[in-house]
C-alpha cells in the first residue's frame, strides 16, 4: 500500500510520524491576510509556511475553515466540502497543502462529525421535506422527552437538548447549541455522506482529521448518550476506510473526558488500536499549572500514574493552551473532589481552567516559567500541540471576551497591523494587541528572529533538540522519585535513546538526589549545551536547579 | 561459645572508636566503660563474610544499651566501601555490611526463603513472595535506625537500639495490615530472635512507597511560597497546603479507627485522667529545672493540666502512633501513608505500647504545623510581617487538618479542647527542653506557642 503513496512530504512509508511530530494549531483567520481585507486567509497562511518550517513544526492543525454562518467559531459547518469564502477557495487550500508538504510539514484539519449548522443544506432539506432524501438525516421527535439521561452540555445557554423546529413542527436533537442539530448516525446514508466528505479532503492530500465531539454521535434510550458502542463501531468503520485507501493519515479524537474513558477511542489494543490514532490528554494541562502553583510534583505525578497504557499504534496529544479545556463534570467523583479542593476553589486557578488567556499572560510573562512549561510540554509523553503566537509569547486581550481574546492577529513585525494585514486598521477582524508589554511594536516575529536570546529562538532550539531524540515521541516514561516534592524527574527511554528530564517546579533553587543506579557509569550530557556532567556512581546523584529550572540529559550507555 | 559467637576477633576494640560516630548511636557524650558482643551469628562465609551481632555498651554512668550490628569482613576493602570501614581484624577489614549491596542481598534472600540461621528467624508475612533481584541502598532519611531500600520495592528497617519484646512498629503494622488499613506501607516480613531468653525484633521489611515526599518537605515548600508573597494571605498563595492538610487529617482518623478495630479501645475513667495530668506535671517540673525561661508560664501550664485532672467524663483510649508529626507521613501517589509506629524511641516499650488518647497524635500534628510555619523564621531578623503570615498558615492548616479528621472520624477533636490543649502544651514543653539543648535558635518556636496556648 505504501508504494502507492506519492505525496511529496513522503520519502517512505512512515506510520509513526504523528508520534514524533510537533503540532501547531493555527487559525487561518488570525495568521496572515494576503488580500488586505482585514481577515487572514489560506494564501496568507501559505506565505508563512517558511517561518513555521524554520521553527521546526511537523504538522499544522487547522480548526474549521469551512463554509459556516460562524455562530460557533466555524464549528457550525454549513457545507462540509467548501471553504469559507473569506479564507479563499478550494484551489487555495490545495495549494496550501502542497506547499506545506514541500516544506516537510503535514496538515491535519478539523472535522465536525456530530452536527452541522442549521444552515446546512441537509438540515434545510430535512426540516422542509420530512419524507425526502434528507428527512432522516437529523434526530427528530414529536416530543422533547426522549434520551432524558443525556446531560445538557452548554447549560448556560441551552435549556434542553431538544428544540422545536417551527418549520417541521417537530423537535430536533442537539448536544451543543440549538443552531447545531445533531446528525442521525442511525441512518446509514448519513454515515455514507460523512465518509464521502472525509474522502473528499483526504483526496486533496491532507494528512488527517481532528474529529470534533466524537463521544456524542449516537443516542440510546436509558443511557447518557456518550461513548456508546455504536459510536465506537462507526469510528472503526472510518478508521478501516482510512487504512484501506489513505495510509499514514491520522485520526485525532477530541473526547473531552478522563483518560481512562478516552482510551476507548484508540480502539482494540490487541491490534495496536483500530479507531483513532491520537486523542487529547486533557487533564495534563491543568495539572501542569496546578503543580507549578503548588510547587509540588504530585498533581503531575498522579495524572501520569493514572494514565492507562494506550495501544501500540497510538499517541496522546498534549497542549498548554488551545481552545479545548478540561471541564470538571467529566471526571470521577474522587477526582472531582480532589480537583475541586485543589483547583477550582482557588480563584486564580479557576481563571486558568478557562479559555480566556494565553500562555505568557497566564505565567505573568515570566521567562523562566515559560521555558519550564514548554520544556515539560516537549518532554512529557505525547505529541505536543503548540498554539499559534505562544512561541513568541504573545499576549491576549481580555476585553474582547471569551474566545476572541486569544484569537488576535499574529504579530509579525512592528509595522502597521503588526504586519498581519495591509488593510485600514479599523477593518481588522480583531484589533492587534497594543498594550505596553505584549504590544506588536515590541513583541513580534521579526524582532525575536533578530535576537537569538528571544523566546522564539529558545523554542526553536528546544524543538530541534526534541527532533534529535526520538525517545521524546516514542519512549517509555518512568518517573524517578525523590524526597524533594518540588522536583519532577523522569526518564524517557527508547532503546539506547535515554533522556533524563529534571524539572524544578518551585520558584526557589532546589537540590535533588536521584537514584540513578541503573545508569551507573554513564555520563549525563546536558542537551542544550552538551556539557558533560559528573559520572553516575553508586550513591544518589545530586543536582541543584535554579528556580523554575530544568535539565534535559542524554544518558548514554556508551561513553562519549 | 564457638569463636564466631564473639564475632571477628579484635572487633570490639575497633567498635569503641566507630560506634560513637554513628548517627543512630544514642549514647553520644557518654564515655564507654565496657563493650561486649553478647550475640553473634555468621550469615555468610567466605569473602566477604557477614556477621549478625548484638553488642552491649555500658556507659560510665551505668546506662546499658544493646545495639544491632551487621558487620562485613573482607580481605581487601574496595574504595567504594572505604566510608563504611570499622577497622582491621586480623589482617582483614571489618566494615558496616549494610553499605555493601553484596551482603545486604543475603538478608533479602534469607527473608524470601523464610530460613533460620543460628537463632535468627527470617520470617516473611503470610502469603508474601519476595523478588530477591532488587539491590539495596541505604536510605538517608533515618535517624535512629538504618533503613535499606531494595530497588523501589521494599524497605528493610534495621533497628539499631534493641529492646526486649516485639517492636511496636512491627506489632502495629501487622495489626493495621490485618484490617487492611489503606494508609500504611504493607509489612512483608521480619527478622526476629531471642536475646537473654526474650523475644527481639531485629528488623522489619515493608513495601516501599516509591515516588513519595514526606509531609515536612511538603509543608515547608508551602510555607516558603507564602513567605515569598509577603502581602498575600495563606489562602491566596499558590502553595496553599490546606487541601493536603485536610486529607492528612482524614488519613489520621482512618488509621486511628483501624488501630482501635485491630488492637482494641476502651474508656478511661477520671482516675486515669488524673494520672495523665500528674505525668504532665512531672514532665513540666523536670523541664523547669533545665529551662528556666519556662517559669513565667508554669502557673498557666499547671492550670491547664489541672483541668485534665478534674475531667469527669471518660476519655477514649487506644493504641496510637505516639510520635506523630509531619515527618511521619508520606505523600504518595495515592494519598497519605503513615510511617514509623515505634513511638518515641527514648521511652521503654511498655510505655510506648500503652493505650492513650488519640488526641495526643492530633496534638502532635498540630504542633508540627506550628513548627513548619515558623522554623524558617528562626534566623530571620525583623520578621514581624512574616510572623503574622506564619500564624495564618499554621491556623489555616491546623483547621484543615482538624476538619479532615472530623469528616473521617465523625467527631471533632477540637470539641475536647481541655485535653487537646494540655497535650499540645505537654508536647511544647518537651520541645522547649529539646531545643534548649540542641537548637537554641529554635527555642522561640515552642515558647511562643506556650505563650499563646497558656494565655
Amino acid at each position: 500500500m505504501s508504494e502507492q503513496r506519492i505525496d511529496s512530504v513522503e520519502e517512505s512509508h512512515d506510520p509513526d510520524w504523528f508520534k514524533r511530530a510537533v503540532f501547531y494549531e493555527v487559525l487561518v483567520r488570525a495568521f496572515s491576510d494576503s488580500n488586505g481585507d482585514g481577515t487572514g486567509d489560506l494564501r496568507g497562511l501559505t506565505s508563512k509556511l517558511g517561518y513555521l518550517s524554520w521553527l521546526g513544526i511537523d504538522c499544522l492543525w487547522l480548526p474549521p475553515f469551512f463554509a459556516s454562518p460562524l455562530r460557533d467559531g466555524g464549528y457550525d459547518v454549513s457545507h462540509f466540502t467548501s471553504v469559507l469564502p473569506e479564507f479563499g477557495d478550494l484551489g487555495d487550500f490545495v495549494e496550501f497543502v502542497d506547499a506545506a508538504h514541500n516544506h516537510g510539514m503535514r496538515v491535519v484539519i478539523d472535522f465536525v462529525m456530530n452536527h452541522t449548522s442549521d444552515q446546512h443544506p441537509w438540515f434545510q432539506a430535512s426540516r422542509s421535506d420530512p419524507d425526502g432524501e434528507y428527512g432522516d438525516f437529523y434526530v427528530w421527535s414529536d416530543t422533547d422527552d426522549k434520551y432524558a439521561d443525556a446531560r445538557v452540555i452548554f447549560v448556560d445557554t441551552e435549556p434542553s437538548n431538544w428544540t422545536l423546529d417551527p418549520v417541521r413542527k417537530q423537535y430536533y436533537w442537539h448536544r451543543f447549541f440549538a443552531h447545531q442539530p445533531d446528525l442521525n448516525y442511525e441512518n446509514l446514508r448519513v454515515q455514507e455522506a460523512v465518509l464521502e466528505a472525509l474522502r473528499f479532503w483526504l483526496d486533496l492530500g491532507i494528512d488527517g482529521f481532528r474529529l470534533d465531539a466524537v463521544p456524542y454521535l449516537f443516542e440510546d434510550e436509558g443511557t447518557n448518550c456518550e461513548n456508546l458502542k455504536q459510536t465506537h463501531e462507526f469510528l472503526k468503520r472510518v478508521r478501516a476506510e482510512v487504512d484501506r485507501l489513505y495510509p499514514d493519515r491520522v485520526l485525532l479524537a477530541e473526547a473531552n473526558q478522563w483518560p481512562a474513558d478516552v482510551v476507548d477511542y484508540f480502539g482494540d489494543p490487541t491490534v495496536g488500536g483500530d479507531e483513532c490514532h491520537m486523542a487529547f490528554h486533557f487533564p495534563v494541562m491543568p495539572r501542569l499549572f496546578m503543580a507549578v502553583r503548588r510547587e509540588s510534583r504530585f498533581p503531575i505525578s498522579e495524572i501520569m500514574a493514572q494514565t492507562p497504557q494506550i495501544p501500540s499504534g497510538c499517541q496522546w496529544g498534549i497542549f498548554l493552551r488551545n481552545h479545548d479545556e478540561l471541564t470538571l463534570e467529566m471526571v470521577t467523583d474522587d477526582e472531582r473532589d480532589y480537583m475541586w479542593s485543589e483547583y477550582a476553589k482557588d480563584p486564580r486557578m479557576k481563571a486558568n481552567i478557562g479559555i480566556r488567556r494565553r500562555l505568557a499572560p497566564l505565567l505573568d510573562n515570566d521567562r523562566n516559567q515559560l521555558e519550564l512549561f514548554t520544556a515539560l510540554l516537549l518532554s512529557l509523553p505525547g505529541s505536543p500541540v503548540l498554539y499559534y503566537g505562544d512561541e513568541i509569547g504573545m499576549g491576549d486581550n481580555i476585553w474582547l471576551g471569551d474566545r476572541d481574546s486569544v484569537r488576535t492577529p499574529m504579530q509579525w513585525t512592528p509595522d502597521r497591523n503588526a504586519g498581519f494585514s495591509t488593510c485600514d486598521p479599523a477593518r481588522l477582524y480583531l484589533p492587534v494587541i497594543m498594550d505596553p508589554i505584549y504590544g506588536f511594536q515590541a513583541l513580534n516575529v521579526e524582532s525575536e528572529s533578530n535576537n537569538t536570546s528571544s523566546l522564539l529562538h529558545w523554542n526553536r532550539r528546544m524543538i530541534d533538540i526534541r527532533r534529535h531524540h526520538p525517545t521524546f515521541g516514542l519512549g517509555d516514561f518512568a518517573e524517578l522519585g525523590s524526597s524533594n516534592p518540588s522536583v519532577l524527574a523522569f526518564t524517557r527511554t527508547f532503546g539506547d535513546d535515554v533522556v533524563l528530564c529534571v524539572n524544578n517546579l518551585s520558584r526557589f533553587p532546589q537540590p535533588v538526589e536521584l537514584d540513578l543506579r541503573r545508569y551507573e557509569g554513564c555520563t549525563p550530557i546536558e542537551l542544550t549545551g552538551r556539557v558533560h556532567f559528573p559520572r553516575v556512581g553508586e550513591l544518589p546523584y545530586l543536582l541543584t536547579l535554579p528556580g523554575h529550572g530544568f535539565y534535559w540529559f542524554q544518558i548514554s550507555q556508551t561513553e562519549e | 561459645m564457638t569463636s564466631h559467637q564473639q564475632g571477628p576477633p579484635g572487633l570490639t576494640a575497633a567498635l569503641r572508636g566507630w560506634l560513637p560516630r554513628q548517627r543512630w548511636y544514642a549514647g553520644k557524650g557518654r564515655e564507654i566503660a565496657a563493650l561486649d558482643v553478647v550475640s553473634s551469628a555468621l550469615l555468610r562465609v567466605g569473602d566477604p563474610e557477614l556477621h549478625h551481632m548484638v553488642v552491649r555498651v555500658e556507659a560510665a554512668d551505668g546506662t546499658v544499651e544493646d545495639y544491632q550490628l551487621l558487620v562485613g569482613v573482607r580481605d581487601n576493602l574496595p574504595d567504594r566501601l572505604d566510608h563504611a570501614s570499622i577497622g582491621a581484624v586480623e589482617h582483614r577489614c571489618a566494615y558496616d555490611a549494610l553499605q555493601d549491596t553484596e551482603l545486604t542481598s543475603v538478608l533479602l534472600d534469607r527473608l524470601a526463603e523464610g530460613s533460620t540461621v543460628e537463632g535468627r528467624r527470617f520470617v516473611p508475612e503470610a502469603g508474601v513472595t519476595l523478588d530477591t533481584s532488587q539491590t539495596s541502598r541505604v536510605s538517608s532519611a533515618e535517624q535512629s535506625n538504618t533503613s535499606l531500600v531494595y530497588g523501589e520495592a521494599y524497605i528493610l528497617k534495621v533497628f539499631r537500639r534493641l529492646s526486649h519484646g516485639v517492636n511496636p512498629d512491627l506489632e502495629v503494622h501487622r495489626a493495621l495490615s490485618s484490617v487492611d488499613c489503606a494508609h500504611i506501607a504493607r509489612p512483608l516480613g521480619a527478622i526476629e530472635g531471642e536475646l537473654d531468653g526474650e523475644h527481639i525484633t531485629y528488623a522489619m521489611l515493608q513495601s516501599y512507597v516509591a515516588n513519595a515526599a514526606d509531609g515536612w518537605h511538603m509543608a515547608t515548600t508551602s510555607v516558603r511560597d507564602l513567605y515569598a508573597e509577603g502581602d498575600l494571605h495563606a489562602d491566596e498563595v499558590g502553595g496553599d497546603f490546606a487541601g493536603e492538610a485536610c486529607r492528612l487529617g482524614e488519613a489520621t482518623a482512618a488509621v486511628h479507627r483501624d488501630l482501635a478495630q485491630a488492637m482494641g479501645s476502651r474508656e478511661a475513667g477520671p482516675e486515669e485522667s488524673r494520672r495523665t495530668a500528674q505525668q504532665m506535671r512531672n514532665r513540666l517540673a523536670a523541664a523547669l529545672a533545665v529551662v528556666p525561661v519556662l517559669l513565667p508560664y508554669a502557673e498557666a501550664l499547671r492550670g491547664a493540666y489541672d483541668e485534665v485532672a478534674s475531667l469527669s467524663e471518660p476519655v477514649g483510649v487506644q493504641r496510637i502512633h505516639g510520635d506523630y508529626h509531619l515527618g511521619q507521613a508520606l505523600r504518595s501517589m495515592t494519598g497519605w501513608v503513615l510511617l514509623d509506629f515505634e513511638g518515641e524511641p527514648a521511652r521503654p516499650f511498655a510505655e510506648r505500647k500503652a493505650q492513650m488518647s488519640p488526641l495526643r497524635d492530633v496534638a502532635g500534628m498540630l504542633r508540627s504545623f506550628d513548627y513548619a510555619a515558623r522554623h524558617l523564621l528562626a534566623d530571620r531578623p525583623a520578621a514581624q510581617q512574616l510572623e503574622y503570615r506564619a500564624n495564618e498558615w499554621a491556623e489555616r492548616n491546623r483547621d484543615a487538618f482538624c476538619a479532615g479528621y472530623t469528616d473521617a472520624a465523625g467527631q471533632d477533636p477540637r470539641k475536647h479542647a481541655t485535653l487537646l490543649r494540655a497535650f499540645e502544651l505537654d508536647k511544647a514543653v518537651y520541645e522547649v527542653v529539646y531545643e534548649a539543648r540542641n537548637r537554641p535558635s529554635w527555642l522561640a518556636i515552642p515558647l511562643a506557642s506556650i505563650a499563646r496556648l497558656a494565655s
